[in-house]
Formats: C-alpha cells, structure tokens, sequence
C-alpha cells in the first residue's frame, strides 16, 4: 500500500482551504510521491513525483525540481519543472524560465518565459468538448 | 536596434559554436520591407530582414528577422533572433532565439534553440527544442518544390500515450500486495 500511504501524508495540506477564490489546495511537497490517477476539485501543487493522471477543476502548478510523467488537465497550468506528457489547459499554460516540458498541448492561452524548453506540438484554440468553460 | 552584436546576449554560447557565415562584428546588411512592400519568392540575406508587408516564400537571414504587426508573412523563416508581432504561416528556423509577441500570431512547426511566448500570443504547431548545434545548415533539398516539414514531435505523441497505459496498470498491481 505504499502508493496509498505517500497520498495520506499530504493529507494535512490539504485542507487549507484557499483564500482568494475558496477552491480547496492539494499539496504535495518535495519528497512525496503520487502515481496512479487523481481527479481533484481545487487546485493542485505538485511537487516531488507523480506519475499518472491528474484531472484538476483548478489550477495545476508544477514547481521547480518536480518530476511529472501524466496527462494533466486544469484550468490554468504554470510548469516550473519537468513534465512529460499530453497537456490540456482550459485557459492558459505557463512555462517557466526552468521549465521543461515535453508531449502535446492543448491550450486556450500560452506563454513561454525565456529558458523554458518545450518539445511537442502546440494546438491553440477553443476546447469542443468543454462547452462553454470559460 | 539592428545594429547590436548578434552574440551580445548569449557570450557563453558564441565561444564553442562560431558562426562561420555569421558577421558578428563590423557591417551587417539588412533590408526593411515596409507595410506596402510585397516579397514572394526566396530571399537569402546576409544580415537582418525587417518585415513589414506582405511576404510569400522563404526567407534566410544570416542575421535576425523582425516581423512587424501589421506584417502579412506565409513563408518559412530562417534566422538567427526571430521576433514576430505580426501574423507568420510556415515552419520557423531559429538558430537563436523565436520570440512571439503579444500581438504576433504564428502557425507553423518551430525548430529554435530558445523559445519565448509572451502572453495573448497566438501559436499552433511543432515545437522541437534542445540541443542542435547547426540547426542552420541549410537542409539538403532534394527538389526545391519538397520543402517539406520534418514530423520531429509527431513521433512522439505515440510514445508517450504507450508509455501512460503500462504505467497505470503498473501502481495498481503494485499497490495491493497480498498478505
């Protein structure tokens, strides 16, 4: 149950509830590790390892020194680390000045900061299957 | 500013990788196309282009390659600094740096060592980054009519939906051990 376990001990994070817009906050820190498939009503910190699917209502931020290896989908996405994977972004991604990010992307809105590196193919555009989600 | 040294924001990176037809110092040739000038064809330069009309073909710079906003471009673009704020259909080469501007749209696969996307841009295609220490030399064409984009990133996007699928499968086997 080791997978299990790694989730429980950012459990307490979790509950912080977020000021500004009272979505809830899952928050892994930089020893924790996650894999398998997660859908979270709130806003989603990884840092660490995950490893899977990561389906957010929020945001998904990637911090520096984090590995991830899943499909992401969340609103907003700032990637400070390194990813690999497919990508969907219902408003905008960031790439961070760190940033390494390699696999598909869809996005409402992008912006690469200098020093990030990106190796994929970039889709820009209204999501179909969204509706009207913005 | 056309006039600044091409290496001047990157000196750690001219040292290993000199530019053989690359000026770095002293005069560098430059043409301006204004908003009612039209280029269609292949233009190779040896210096900076600025692009200011409407533009069909392919353009080579040994220097950089300004796109102005109200610039109509639907050629391939080779450069050293690449700047688009106008609208840009074709595959872009740059050897430094692409950076599309808030106001600059562009759509095409993208071969640059260094990539800047300013917020409110508008991107669509392949992005393909890292490590290519001569990105410039002009690829061998066959014919000059197969111009094609290599499918750099295409071939990745199987990959990493195979390697997702074993994965998951994976933790699940591996997260309930029998006692």
């Amino acid at each position: 149950m080791d997978v299990q376990e790694a989730v429980a001990e950012s459990t307490p994070a979790e509950a912080a509830q977020d000021k500004k817009d009272g979505l809830r906050r899952f928050t892994m820190g930089p020893n924790d590790s996650l894999e398998g498939k997660l859908t979270y009503d709130g806003h989603v910190h990884v840092d660490g390892h995950a490893e899977g699917e990561l389906r957010v209502s929020g945001n998904i931020e990637v911090a520096s020194g984090a590995k991830v290896k899943a499909f992401l989908e969340a609103s907003n996405v700032t990637i400070k680390g390194d990813v690999e994977g497919t990508l969907n972004a219902r408003d905008k991604l960031v790439l961070g000045k760190n940033a390494k990010m390699s696999g598909d992307v869809t996005v409402r809105r992008l912006q690469i900061e200098d020093g990030a590196s990106l190796n994929g193919h970039v889709r820009m555009g209204d999501f179909e299957h969204q509706g009207s989600g913005g | 500013m056309s006039t600044r040294a091409p290496g001047a924001r990157v000196p750690g990176k001219t040292a290993d990788q000199p530019p053989p037809e690359t000026p770095t110092t002293g005069h560098r040739g430059g043409i301006t196309l204004g908003p009612r000038d039209r280029l269609i064809g292949e233009l190779h330069i040896d210096g900076d282009v600025r692009l200011g009309g409407t533009v069909q073909g392919e353009i080579h710079a040994t220097g950089d390659v300004e796109v102005d906003d109200e610039a109509k471009v639907n050629a391939s673009l080779a450069g050293g600094d690449i700047n688009i704020r106008g609208s840009v259909s074709g595959p872009v080469t740059a050897r430094k740096r692409l950076v599309v501007a808030r106001s600059g749209s562009l759509t095409g696969d993208v071969r640059v060592a260094r990539l800047v996307i300013q917020d409110g841009a508008t991107f669509s295609g392949n992005v393909s980054m890292g490590p290519q220490p001569d990105a410039f030399t002009p690829a061998p064409e066959p014919s000059p009519a197969s111009a094609a984009p290599e499918p750099v990133a295409a071939a990745q996007a199987p990959d990493i939906a195979a390697e997702r699928q074993p994965t998951r499968t994976d933790g699940k086997a591996k997260g309930k051990p029998k006692r």
